[in-house]
């Protein structure tokens, strides 16, 4: 029977593999891990229907999204990404903050590099709890604003966030410095045992410190600092 | 070499007829040279033997152009083009236009044909084609697709034809002419008002008609014709004729033809013409658009597009019509004429995208939202035309972009074809979907 | 110094360059599947940038050129300039309409004009770079080679070795080149995307420490607008019109542009003429470009028998069939089957009675409870638009009347007209205040005219009760329609249902309104 494609018997493709197809076919790989990753938190804490912010139920939660973020292969650049497929909602539908955070909070302690820049400035919603737990020795410099919970329970990690925070900024933290270009929120250092956090501009309300230190415009307002 | 011989009798051709019978503008870009598409496409439908229809105002020179390449083309005085003319008008019989009964021959009880001069002659002009019944239409279609032509239980075989059929844009008392009419056609072109500069040369230039008459062999060319004779005998004649008219040219206005064996080998010189492979993958790719329907199998006039479609930023949504067989053929033909006119040694993409459009408008009915929305576009070609270039352009345009890839799944098709087991290469395009079709793995 | 000089060759002269031009051409439009755009030619004006692309054709810059030849020789100069330069016209943008997509998107992000130009500009060239690479076997690579000449390219040509696999002898900023490296240059379908990421990783570097934009040009040029054809430019704003976000983000990019575009200019009477003209209104292009993305077909001439039978053609006469329609003169004189012919009899087709189109009055409200259209879409200007050019198509007349507090004063009336341009005017005029219609005005105007009427509202009108009352009591075709809640619009149809020529219709969703009203000017109009 006669080969409709004959033709094209010989075909020697002209067209050159560049580095750019891996690169960027391993990038949506990554994507698409990190993606099924937060699948995988999502569908454990969306158990009850309702997810809200109570202390075991965020231990929980960053337990699980360890477990899960143990096992990816992904860089800095990549939690950067992930954020914006987070915000535009296309492969995931449901962005629900608090898990998402934690869920970002994971990858960032966990990557290789020890200096994260995270650009979400471009973001149409802000995450909460990212900062969460970040360890010694690693620092995560964000630019835009976030949301709540921005470096609680800090374990030594150096934070910067170059836009505003929401509440409970640094809630829990144990040490480390969290620095922070323009506003924070209310209940701010709630439950801090050590560590800094340095405002910029205005805080809207202070939390039930127990130890620590928060500077305000430079000036420290709180903590071992006035003793 | 003999190939370069032809080209330059052919272009010489061109070149006369454009700066001494028939003034027009440049139209058309191809390798970088400037074309009149009329009278190119002209060129070309006489070299290859094909059938144009030329559209236009009336008096704007349908008719001229194709009087004139057929008059140097197949060395026939213009005078002798003029008469085998068939006229659109619903009167025309079978009769006036193929043949008739010996009427002294009829009366003694024999049945002998004088077959008219539009049959005999390879040059076929009619004139506004449209306001002939479609039965004569389809008659003239019938004749010219097969080379032969019968009355009387007689036949009459040409050995090479060309058709050019004139019609006026629509108006009262015209007929259309039916789609699988005009399907038949190979190009449609449109011939243009040349514009004031060149509109008034035509005025102050009104000899240029004689130049291609010769009164005396034309009286010879009407005996031969008019003869009783055999087949071979009226061909010798006719050929004697067109020799000397060929000299005649040569002699007065330096100007050298082809004769019958040198048309024949132009012919062969143009179908071993090659096609690259893009031009190839360029063509199926615009195939698929044109024939594929993700909901019914194929495009068929009788069912309508759905909203929602996968595959609605296509062609195929905006076609109420499935291309015919006819449109390859057209396009493999005419692309590789105008490949031989201008010198490549083979047919590339942008032959393809130069004859694609006038290939497809005639024969391409367009929906009418589509109609509608680019109705208003600013153009300078008539709408069908203009809107088979949008969509020659835009196929292209997908091509660009996955060439390579198209490519590579038509080359993974052949050896899937041949055993090999393989994946086809996936792809949006419905080429790839015609693909697995063809390799018998669609569901 | 004395090794470079070395290496250094003497500028080409220009009929040598023109001579290889003429010779590199063909052999790059091969490679790019023939571009339709003309034979470039050289500029001698000093310019620091390589090329510049005008009305389709590139024009490369002789003292660049007279630069690189000193150290790479003429062909491979001129051939990664080709390429880049046709790349960009066969890959990306393509278009006018992809560009202002991409510019409306980086000045979207960006928010400053000459940023977001400059990150398009960017963006472009490295995805034709790359296509030209990757596809088309181009020698850019050679070019680029030669060494940055700014901190940007520096950044651009690290981007390159990385996703290329060339070594070009880069020093830029490793970490900004590797937030690029991922990005899917070449698929078309993620290019607002890959372009938003692509600025996140530049940003820092578009702008200097002091927070100006440096002065700085890629060695390609900017990609201005004046490139593309008037056509294109029709097409690409009504492209751009339908994927805008709104009739903001459409007028801001279009303020941006309008003085590098060929922009239609906007003509009192009719029409749109094209070339530098007074500046045109964004807000009313929008909505114009807009509802050319709705057309109505073509309305068919009707035709209809005439009722008398005429010869039509010819068929051959067979013996069981009757003498009285033969042919004498086509039959020679003889009844033989096969030769005599008789006449078939058709009836003839004529025009029928094409009904005068009736002109149309659209009514469109605009007090505060409906969107302003200059910062939302309105769907009452779009289907007000798309009535009014249905109208037009058919040399129809149109007139509008624009109403929110009528009585007050808050109305706008514009007589009949069949100028587009003041027809959108008016429709997109927004009061803002009450709604209450002028209803003395609105049934002289509907009574004395006996045109359609067409009138937009979301039925919160205080004097509702006497406007039903009063349509009712027309003879016009009146079609409503009503937008949000239904208790007004629920008025209307009671009063309508003895009256055949009133049609309400509500919407749910207001994109609903230009398929309403097209529906209806489709069956008033009475297409097949």
């Amino acid at each position: 029977m006669f080969n409709p494609f004959e033709d094209f018997k010989e075909f020697l493709s002209k067209a050159r593999t560049l580095p750019l197809d891996r690169l960027s076919a391993d990038h949506d790989q990554i994507m698409a891990e990190l993606t099924s990753g937060y699948g995988k938190l999502v569908e454990q804490e969306l158990k009850s229907l309702v997810w809200f912010v109570e202390h075991n139920r965020v231990i929980e939660a960053y337990k699980t999204a360890t477990e899960v973020v143990k096992d990816l292969s992904y860089d800095a650049h990549s939690i950067e990404d992930f954020c914006y497929v987070l915000d535009s909602g296309v492969d995931i539908p449901y962005l629900i903050s608090g898990p998402a955070g934690i869920y970002v909070a994971a990858l960032c302690n966990h990557v290789a590099e020890e200096k994260i820049v995270l650009r979400l400035g471009e973001m149409k919603r802000t995450l909460h709890f990212l900062g969460y737990r970040l360890p010694y020795g690693k620092s995560l410099r964000i630019e835009g604003d976030t949301g709540n919970f921005t470096g609680s329970a800090l374990q030594g990690g150096d934070i910067t966030v170059t836009g505003a925070t929401g509440d409970w900024t640094g809630a829990g933290m144990t040490e480390g410095k969290i620095s922070i270009h323009k506003n924070c929120g209310r209940n701010t250092g709630e439950w801090m045992q050590g560590g800094e956090i340095w405002v910029g501009s205005r805080i809207r309300g202070l939390g039930r410190i127990t130890s620590g230190q928060i500077y305000q415009a430079g000036e420290a307002i709180t903590g071992d600092a006035l003793l | 070499m003999e190939n370069g011989k032809y080209r330059h009798t052919v272009r010489e051709i061109y070149d006369f007829i454009q700066s001494r019978l028939y003034f027009n503008r440049p139209d058309l870009q191809v390798g970088g040279e400037q074309f009149n598409s009329t009278l190119l496409f002209t060129l070309l439908t006489a070299l290859t033997g094909g059938k144009a229809l030329i559209i236009g105002e009336p008096g704007l020179g349908k008719t001229t152009a194709a009087e004139y390449v057929g008059s140097l083309l197949y060395q026939l005085p213009v005078g002798t083009v003029w008469a085998s003319e068939v006229g659109g008008h619903p009167e025309q019989t079978e009769e006036k236009i193929i043949g008739r009964p010996d009427l002294g021959k009829l009366n003694q009880g024999q049945e002998e044909v004088v077959w008219s001069h539009f049959v005999q002659l390879p040059v076929k002009i009619v004139d506004e084609i449209n306001r002939l019944p479609e039965t004569k239409q389809s008659m003239i279609l019938d004749g010219v697709d097969r080379g032969n032509w019968e009355y009387l239980n007689e036949m009459i075989l040409n050995s090479e034809y060309c058709l050019f059929a004139t019609a006026n844009y629509q108006d009262q008392g015209t007929n259309t002419i039916i789609a699988p009419l005009l399907d038949r056609f190979d190009v449609m072109v449109e011939s243009r008002h040349p514009g004031p500069s060149y509109g008034f040369l035509i005025s102050q230039r009104q000899e240029k008609e004689e130049l291609l008459r010769h009164p005396d062999l034309e009286r010879e060319l009407q005996d031969a014709l008019k003869k009783r004779s055999t087949p071979e005998e009226k061909d010798s004649q006719i050929a004697a004729v067109a020799e000397a008219f060929g000299a005649h040219l040569e002699e007065s206005l330096q100007l050298p033809t082809l004769d019958h064996t040198s048309r024949t080998k132009v012919r062969e010189q143009i179908a071993s013409i090659a096609l690259e492979q893009d031009a190839n993958a360029y063509a199926r790719m615009l195939l698929a658009e044109l024939s594929f329907c993700d909901r019914h199998g194929q495009k068929r006039s009788n069912e309508v597009c759905e909203e929602g479609c996968h595959y609605t930023g296509y062609l195929c949504h905006r076609l109420r019509n499935c291309a015919s067989n006819r449109l390859p053929v057209s396009l493999s033909n005419y692309a590789k004429a105008l490949a031989w006119f201008t010198e490549a040694s083979t047919v590339g993409i942008e032959e393809m995208r130069a004859v694609g459009p006038y290939c497809l408008a005639h024969r391409a009915q367009w929906t009418d939202t589509h109609l509608s929305l680019l109705q208003k576009d600013r153009r300078n070609d008539p709408l069908q035309i203009h809107l088979a270039r949008e969509a020659i352009n835009e196929v292209f345009q997908r091509y660009s972009e996955q060439a390579e890839h198209v490519k590579e799944a038509l080359a993974t098709a052949y050896r899937i074809f041949q055993g090999e087991a393989l994946e086809p290469v996936a792809g949006d395009h419905p080429i790839y979907v015609e693909i697995r079709k063809d390799l018998n793995l669609e569901e | 110094m004395a090794q470079m000089n070395k290496h250094q060759k003497n500028p080409e002269p220009l009929e040598d360059l023109e001579e290889l031009l003429k010779r590199l051409w063909p052999e790059v439009r091969r490679r790019h599947l023939y571009p339709e755009i003309p034979l470039p030619r050289f500029d001698d004006s000093p310019s620091p940038v390589a090329m510049e692309i005008r009305n389709k054709q590139i024009i490369l810059n002789l003292d660049y050129i007279s630069t690189m030849t000193r150290s790479l020789p003429a062909e491979t100069v001129l051939e990664a300039l080709l390429d880049h330069g046709v790349s960009h016209y066969t890959c990306c943008p393509w278009d006018l309409s992809t560009h202002l997509r991409l510019y409306a998107r980086a000045k979207e992000i960006l928010g400053d004009r000459d940023l977001a130009r400059k990150a398009t500009d960017l963006f472009m060239d490295v995805v034709a770079d790359t296509h030209a690479v990757k596809e088309r076997q181009s020698s850019l690579p050679e070019l680029y080679r030669n060494g940055a000449q700014t901190p940007m390219e520096e950044v651009i040509f690290s981007l390159y070795e990385k996703i290329w696999g060339l070594d070009l002898g880069s020093k830029g900023d490793q970490e900004t080149a590797n937030r690029l490296v991922t990005i899917p240059y070449l698929d078309k379908r993620r290019w607002m995307m890959s372009l938003a990421r692509f600025i996140r990783g530049i940003r820092p570097l578009l702008e200097d420490d002091n927070g100006s934009i440096p002065d700085e040009q890629t060695r390609m040029g900017k990609h201005g607008f004046q490139q593309y054809a008037p056509e294109e430019i029709e097409q690409a704003l009504r492209e751009f019109a339908r994927e805008a976000g709104s009739p903001e983000q459409f007028a801001e990019v279009f303020e941006d542009l309008q003085s590098e575009l060929e922009i239609p200019v906007q003509n009192t009477s009719e029409g749109m003429g094209h070339g530098a003209g007074n500046p045109v209104d964004a807000n009313r292009l929008y909505y114009m470009k807009l509802a050319e993305n709705y057309a109505l077909p073509l309305l068919k001439i009707p035709m209809k028998g005439s009722g008398y039978l005429h010869p039509h053609s010819h068929r051959p006469w067979e013996v069981c069939q009757p003498f009285k329609d033969l042919d004498p003169w086509s039959s020679f004189g003889k009844f033989l089957p096969g030769i005599t012919q008789i006449w078939e009899r058709r009836e003839g087709q004529i025009y029928g009675r094409k009904e005068k189109t009736p002109d149309c009055l659209v009514i469109i409200d605009s007090s505060g409870s409906m969107v302003d259209p200059r910062s939302h879409l309105s769907y009452a200007v779009l289907g007000g638009g798309c009535a009014a050019d249905g109208y037009l198509r058919h040399d129809a007349r149109v007139a509008v009347y624009n109403f929110s507090d009528a009585p007050a004063g808050g109305k706008e009336y514009l007589p009949f007209t069949r100028s587009r341009s003041l027809i959108y005017q008016v429709l997109c005029r927004y009061f803002g205040g009450g709604t209450a219609l002028d209803l003395e005005e609105v049934t002289s105007v509907a009574q004395e005219s006996e045109a359609d009427i067409f009138l937009i509202t979301d039925m919160q009108i205080t004097n509702l009760d006497q406007t039903v009352s009063r349509f009712a009591r027309l003879k016009n075709r009146v079609t409503a329609v009503h937008v949000g809640k239904k208790s007004g619009a629920l008025r209307f149809i009671k009063a309508s249902v003895k009256n055949q020529n009133i049609s309400v219709f509500g919407v749910n969703e207001t994109n609903d309104i230009p398929r309403i009203v097209l529906g209806s000017v489709r069956s008033y109009l009475a297409y097949e």
